[in-house]
């Protein structure tokens, strides 16, 4: 058994609660499907729970977080919260200017040579450019700064 | 069976206008480039790309996406021969003999019959396409709602095959869909579900963003927790890439077992091209004159791997053609594309109208194979160096690629906040063992299944026999009893193939 398992079937036994609340706030007549594949999805958790039970006591339990072996937290979250940034920026800077800014600052972190960030840069700015703006006519937002 | 024939006759008719010559062009490259990336996958592809035939015709668009699929299973093959990584899983078995031969010398050999090989198997995949597709499709014209609502749980029971580590897990994955495909607007009540004040959220999560943010934007975050690390130069080869005659006439009946394994494991749900290329793999060494040379640099090695992977391609069309099942993930976003294109994939593809879209996307599968070879054996050296991308570039590139594909849908920024909600969500999934895959096929089948269930409840006056009425109804249920029993089946075919 995975010592994080237990947290994945917390979050299902939580995701469960939240939607039945929701549900039982729904007139009866609508209730009745969501309420069927919430009882599936609770009752998969707990057949997982005594899955893991049985587990634990024939081979003992692990910590399970060798998928995270080459996890870097700092370069993850610090990545992560660039994607955050860009996509709150985007509205009030526009989604060209905010895409330059998130893949400069992105490269830059990531220690990669000035020459490489300017051409990815350009290929991609170019490659939305005529496909989204050119070719799909997909209105990009101009941003509130800009417009 | 004549107007069968003249469908198959203007589908390449269609097919040959230079609109679709240029997206089976442009797809097969794009598909190369992506398959030949180590850390991008077939289906992360497409997904990302989904939103570039918005406003093409639906065949040139399905065109577009067949090609992009093509071609990045081929293309997984050019970075297992020259670097020793596989692209993608489907060339996991290539990298075996390929590298062995790029050692020897013989690289431009390996990629050559790679290329062929797979020429070949999805050209003969094709035929399966051609036969089976209209027959099913047919059989499927006669279904109502009680087959369509059994129809869907079996679709559901792939789940259990799709799910490679835990079936639990993998069911648990598939309920999380089922449960998010109830957000929007119930069906037969008019009344809003789940939709957290979105009006946005009125037709339910949109399918499109889920599969970028699932299978593309979780794909990027996966590459943005690993320390960055430079990847093998590529060997520089300058050996011939055709073949001889007589090794040609060497590799035919790899080519053509191979063809069969592919093309039915593409047609069995949950089953894909990792899988097939192993397959194919052992049964070349299987039959081989020269089994000395497996292991060593064996061209019959990677042909047997290449043509079994190409061959899947066309027999995975099947299921999601004509039942609108997607047997895996890389179906499950080509389904995606159909659906944006307000086309519902099932019989209906092929009635009417419609069925001159269908025929034309057959026909331009057909044209994508003789594509795939002429850019793959041109294009091999400048495609080797595209494999050394640094992952670097790649995470923000993706990222941006997902941000305007997600918002391009609807041109709403709701759109890009779910794309990547669901990025996060695919990447929990992958890390705790959970399915991306199985989330998508729930969240597809879950309105077919609830409207067919309730439809069906509505017609009996609530009497649930109804499910059970027609033999059909219990050919279904067979098949979702042997759905569920299939993870058993490819667990011993897996196995079986390690052990070879």
């Amino acid at each position: 058994m995975k010592k994080t398992d237990i947290g994945v079937c917390l979050v299902f036994y939580g995701i469960c609660a939240f939607f039945l609340y929701m549900t039982l706030q729904l007139p009866k007549a609508a209730q009745i499907y969501p309420l069927c594949v919430i009882a599936l999805l609770a009752g998969l958790t707990t057949l997982h729970v005594i899955n893991m039970i049985i587990s634990a006591i024939r081979e003992g339990v692990s910590s399970g977080l060798d998928d995270f072996r080459e996890f870097v937290p700092s370069q993850f979250f610090t990545l992560l919260a660039f994607i955050v940034i860009y996509l709150v920026a985007m509205p009030y800077l526009g989604f060209y200017v905010s895409s330059i800014l998130f893949m400069s600052a992105s490269l830059l972190f990531l220690r990669v040579k000035l020459w490489q960030i300017i051409l990815s840069e350009l290929v991609i700015i170019a490659l939305v450019y005529c496909a989204f703006t050119l070719f799909l006519e997909v209105r990009l937002p101009a941003g509130v700064m800009f417009s | 069976m004549s107007q069968t024939l003249s469908l198959m006759a203007s589908g390449f008719v269609s097919a040959l206008y230079p609109v679709n010559l240029l997206a089976m062009a442009g797809g097969v490259t794009i598909g190369i480039i992506i398959g030949c990336l180590p850390g991008l996958s077939a289906a992360m592809g497409v997904a990302l790309l989904l939103p570039m035939t918005f406003s093409m015709e639906a065949s040139t668009g399905m065109i577009m996406l067949g090609a992009i699929y093509c071609g990045a299973i081929f293309g997984g093959s050019i970075s297992a021969i020259l670097i020793h990584t596989p692209g993608t899983p489907a060339s996991a078995a290539t990298a075996i003999e390929g590298y062995q031969m790029t050692l020897k010398g013989q690289a431009g050999k390996a990629l050559g019959t790679a290329c062929i090989a797979s020429f070949f198997g999805g050209l003969l995949s094709c035929i399966s396409l051609y036969f089976f597709a209209p027959v099913l499709g047919q059989l499927a014209m006669k279904f109502g709602s009680p087959e369509y609502f059994w129809l869907s749980i079996f679709g559901l029971t792939i789940i259990a095959g799709v799910s490679s580590k835990s079936m639990i897990k993998g069911l648990m994955s598939g309920a999380l869909g089922l449960l998010l495909s109830t957000i929007g607007m119930d069906p037969m009540q008019g009344v809003k579900r789940f939709m957290f004040g979105q009006a946005s959220l009125y037709e339910g999560i949109n399918v499109t963003c889920a599969l970028i943010g699932l299978f593309s934007m979780s794909q990027a975050l996966i590459l943005a927790e690993a320390k960055i690390k430079q990847r093998a130069r590529a060997a520089e080869f300058t050996d011939k890439m055709l073949l001889t005659g007589s090794e040609l006439r060497e590799i035919a009946p790899t080519i053509g077992r191979s063809w069969i394994i592919g093309n039915l494991i593409g047609i069995l749900p949950g089953a894909g091209a990792s899988i097939a290329c192993f397959m194919g793999y052992n049964t070349a060494r299987q039959f081989s004159k020269h089994k000395e040379l497996f292991g060593h640099g064996s061209y019959e090695g990677v042909a047997g791997s290449e043509a079994a992977n190409n061959a899947v391609t066309g027999g995975s069309l099947i299921p999601m053609l004509t039942l609108g099942i997607p047997g895996e993930s890389v179906t499950a976003v080509l389904m995606g594309g159909l659906i944006i294109q307000g086309l519902t994939p099932g019989p209906n593809l092929f009635a009417g109208d419609t069925a001159k879209m269908t025929y034309t996307f057959f026909a331009g599968f057909v044209l994508i194979q003789f594509f795939m070879l002429g850019i793959g054996l041109l294009g091999c050296r400048g495609f080797a160096h595209i494999a050394r991308l640094s992952d670097a570039i790649l995470i923000p590139s993706v990222t941006i690629l997902c941000v305007v594909g997600s918002f391009a849908i609807h041109q709403n920024f709701v759109d890009v906040v779910i794309m990547l909600i669901f990025g996060v969500i695919g990447w929990l999934a992958r890390k705790f063992g959970l399915n991306n895959a199985a989330i998508v096929l729930a969240l597809i089948l879950g309105p077919i299944g609830e409207k067919g269930l309730r439809r069906s409840l509505l017609l009996s006056g609530g009497d649930p026999s109804i499910l059970f009425s027609t033999p059909v109804c219990w050919v279904l249920i067979v098949l979702c009893v042997l759905g569920v029993l299939s993870p058993i089946l490819m667990d011993r075919m897996a196995k079986g193939a390690d052990k070879e």
